[in-house]
């Protein structure tokens, strides 16, 4: 009969402990859900924000031997003028560099460049170079 | 001597600029194919991740349109529409579309 006892108060105070346990954490997960919107929207701007300056201080070293020089040609793997980038819709600038990137588009030069690349470099050399057509 | 350099170079210049592809019947093609996305003279494109055409190299052009039509470029929309262009038409767009002003520019 005492066994029984215990294991009673025992088996209550695991099971009050147990719903304590569960009632915090519903807390949190309410506290996490209405961080929640406010982190997604931080986060959202699906777009990146591109930043002339950085690209000009830091990334286009990289194009102008090639997209700075006026009437330059490729060497490989066909000659051909390298196309105006300068004064071109931002966005295009975007999806050419990542189209290079992955592939869809072909050339080895340009494959290499992009490959090095991340979306904020992208967004600050089309921020740099792009005008935006009205 | 120099003189007659210079003039030749002019002409092996010119020769290339203006290439194979004739404008005007480019211009007819570019209002049947490319309008709707690019506008008539390739400055007008429809949505902000279409690139303007006009005053891009010609050459460029070509190399591009010949890209998307035999599928070295893979984007599906311009294949479609590369598809049904045969090289003369490819020319011509690009000779049309590489004479109009724009903001394009080489350098900056």
């Amino acid at each position: 009969m005492p066994r029984f006892l215990l294991s009673a108060v025992l088996g209550a105070a695991l099971a009050l402990g147990a719903q304590a346990a569960l009632a915090q954490e519903k807390k949190a997960r309410k506290k996490a859900a209405a961080k929640e919107p406010a982190a997604v929207v931080a986060a959202a701007p699906q777009e990146v924000v591109g930043d002339a300056k950085a690209a000009h201080d830091r990334k286009i070293a990289m194009c102008v031997g090639c997209h700075g020089i006026p009437g330059y040609k490729t060497a490989f793997p066909d000659v051909y003028h390298v196309p105006k980038i300068a004064g071109q819709q931002p966005a295009y600038l975007v999806a050419a560099l990542k189209a290079y990137k992955s592939g869809e588009r072909s050339h080895p030069s340009m494959r290499g460049i992009a490959a090095s690349l991340s979306d904020q470099d992208m967004a600050d050399l089309a921020a740099y170079y792009g005008t935006p057509a009205k | 001597m120099n003189r007659i350099l210079v003039v030749f170079l002019m002409l092996f210049v010119a020769g290339a600029v203006h290439a194979r592809g004739k404008a005007d019947s480019g211009k007819k093609k570019a209002e049947q194919v490319c309008v709707a996305c690019h506008g008539v003279d390739g400055n007008k494109p429809s949505t902000p991740d279409q690139p303007v055409l006009a005053g891009q190299h010609y050459d460029y052009l070509v190399r591009a349109l010949t890209d998307y039509k035999n599928g070295r470029r893979t984007n599906p929309i311009m294949k479609a529409f590369a598809a049904q262009l045969s090289k003369q038409d490819i020319e011509d767009l690009a000779a049309w579309f590489s004479m109009q002003k724009s903001l394009l520019h080489d350098q900056r």
